[in-house]
């Protein structure tokens, strides 16, 4: 009993009791309860989580890639986000994590610390190169490029127009493991793990490409009891860091899952980390009205201090966050890449988008602008009349969504139980 | 202005509340966004109205900023009680800016207010009485015509 379509999230009707956390918690108002059950609007449901982390009773589902579905690829990647580097205890190193994903049954395991640096490399030659428009806003956080094309159309173009280090890594584990491995390409799967629900949205409908370089996306929920097994019995500790050692891991690179990782990495520019999906949308707000501009990067992420903070992780994301302030204070600013290959895979258009962002604005009043102005007078008119208790007993979220909707022929007064005595 | 097909509303802003900037342009954008007035466009009329409400915040005494909106053009006025603009002319110039130090500190107050709402608006009438307050007019035309 689910409705998931275009979404990574759904509600399970059985689970859902119609309360009213998910309501106010959801930042675009993509949830109404009807017939007593949480309902998403799909059109504009952005994929950030928020409900997931409000709702008192689980019942609402994010779909990610499962263990079983990987069975079909003959050959399996792991590339994890930074973020599950501070899932585990203080002791745990990331060499140890890496290892365990390649005990649980991935062939190949690829650490994104290195692709993130390069990412921001990349962001400092395109930054160089482009001295307009500002603020260029960063394309990490896949909720907020789809915020942006939902919410701030306009601000489309500002978004600088590079795959997140995601899709960089598999691509670039595309083009070199099927010769290496002598494997069909398609027996070969590419997955990330994750700690939020949209990078299966991003994968699954990418916004700026054709098809994903990626397979699929595990949670870090569901990923994290099978390592935490492999690392109770702690063996083969001179193979990992065989395997996996500390000198190939980014220093800037490894901050990434917090706040402010990447701005840490662009010392010559003016740069702004803004995270947390109600002061994202304030900033955007702040960029739409003629602000920031005197500012050259603006590092958005809608989880609170950062993919840390994302919505499918386990550790409470104050000690993640702690670890990974470790990590990266440990690593310093060790750099592993070299300047001059990003400047050729720059120029060579490796990290760009493959087509440029749809603004996807959301649907007006009505599609005649002369109706649609009239729609936007009824709208102030029936809000005088409703309550402003913004209770959510009529199904939306606020007075002025149940307006909203009634304007759009979605609600009716009636449903507002403060005018029953009112109308007859 | 076109009489009944007009959408009509207002917003009193007060002088001095730092604390509340950008609320009313926020709306004011949002409710064009409601219409379906383009991206582009409405972006001009949130710096306008952002720009226009900041200099309410920053010298009035207080406000109100009206909007009005036909499907040819939106119309935002912004009448205030205040000090005036005693040399529009200056006022006008880029750079010039009569910001305290603590405007300026604050980050506001770098004398492209006006020039600024000028250069996204299609119809600018600035008036003025000093000791009294100022009428801002704008208009920005819709369906890419100009006046």
């Amino acid at each position: 009993m689910t409705q998931a379509k275009q979404h990574a999230i759904s509600i399970n009707l059985n689970k859902c009791t119609g309360c009213v956390h998910c309501l106010t918690a959801c930042p675009t108002q993509a949830i109404r309860i009807r017939d007593g059950k949480a309902r998403v609007i799909d059109r504009q449901c952005i994929d950030c989580g928020e409900c997931i982390r409000h709702c008192p009773r689980d019942a609402i589902e994010s779909h990610t890639t499962s263990f079983s579905d990987l069975q079909r690829f003959a050959y399996k990647v792991a590339i994890p986000a930074t973020a599950l580097y501070g899932q585990f205890g203080n002791s745990v190193l990331p060499y140890e994590i890496l290892y365990a994903l390649r005990k649980i049954g991935f062939d190949h395991v690829y650490d994104l610390s290195a692709i993130c640096e390069l990412y921001i490399a990349a962001v400092e030659e395109y930054l160089t190169e482009h001295a307009q428009p500002r603020p260029v806003i960063a394309s990490t956080c896949p909720v907020v490029v789809r915020l942006i094309q939902r919410r701030f159309p306009a601000l489309s173009e500002l978004i600088v127009p590079f795959e997140p280090p995601r899709e960089i890594g598999a691509k670039i584990l595309r083009s070199t493991l099927p010769a290496a491995l002598k494997l069909k390409p398609e027996d070969i799967g590419i997955i990330h793990i994750t700690p939020c629900p949209a990078k299966l949205v991003s994968i699954n409908h990418p916004a700026t490409m054709k098809k994903s370089f990626l397979d699929g996306a595990v949670s870090i929920r569901d990923i994290y009891p099978p390592i935490l097994d492999i690392l109770r019995k702690k063996d083969d500790t001179a193979i990992m860091r065989h395997l996996f050692p500390d000198s190939s891991m980014s220093g800037l690179g490894i901050g990434w899952s917090i706040s402010g990782g990447e701005t840490r990495s662009l010392p010559k520019f003016r740069t702004v980390a803004v995270s947390g999906v109600q002061d994202t949308i304030h900033v955007l707000d702040q960029v739409e009205s003629g602000l920031l501009r005197d500012v050259d990067y603006l590092e958005c992420m809608v989880c609170p201090d950062g993919c840390v903070g994302g919505p499918l992780s386990i550790e409470n994301r104050f000690l993640a966050k702690s670890r990974i302030l470790h990590l990266a204070k440990k690593a310093g600013d060790k750099s592993v890449i070299d300047r001059s290959e990003i400047r050729t895979m720059y120029r060579e258009n490796f990290l760009s988008f493959q087509h440029p962002l749809e603004p996807q604005p959301s649907a007006p009043l009505d599609a005649d602008p002369a109706e649609a102005i009239r729609k936007a007078g009824l709208r102030d008119e029936i809000l005088q009349r409703l309550p402003g208790k913004d209770c959510g007993f009529c199904g939306a979220p606020y007075c002025a969504t149940l307006a909203d909707d009634i304007v759009r022929g979605l609600a009716d007064i009636r449903d507002c139980p403060m005018t029953w005595k009112e109308t007859p | 202005m076109t009489g009944d097909k007009a959408f009509r509303t207002e917003f009193s802003v007060k002088g001095r509340e730092f604390s509340r900037a950008g609320d009313v342009s926020c709306r004011i954008k949002n409710l064009l966004k409601d219409i379906g007035i383009d991206a582009g466009t409405v972006r001009r009329l949130a710096i306008a109205a952002f720009e226009a409400e900041m200099n309410v915040i920053m010298y009035a005494r207080q406000a109100v900023i009206s909007l009005a909106v036909t499907p040819e053009k939106v119309s935002i006025i912004v009448d205030d009680e205040g000090p005036g603009i005693p040399d529009i002319n200056l006022a006008m110039k880029e750079g010039f800016s009569t910001a305290t130090r603590e405007m300026r500190e604050l980050g506001f107050g770098a004398g492209m207010g006006l020039p600024n709402i000028r250069k996204n608006s299609d119809v600018f009438h600035l008036t003025s009485e000093p000791g009294q307050g100022t009428r801002l007019e704008i208009t920005v035309c819709l369906d890419g015509s100009r006046p």
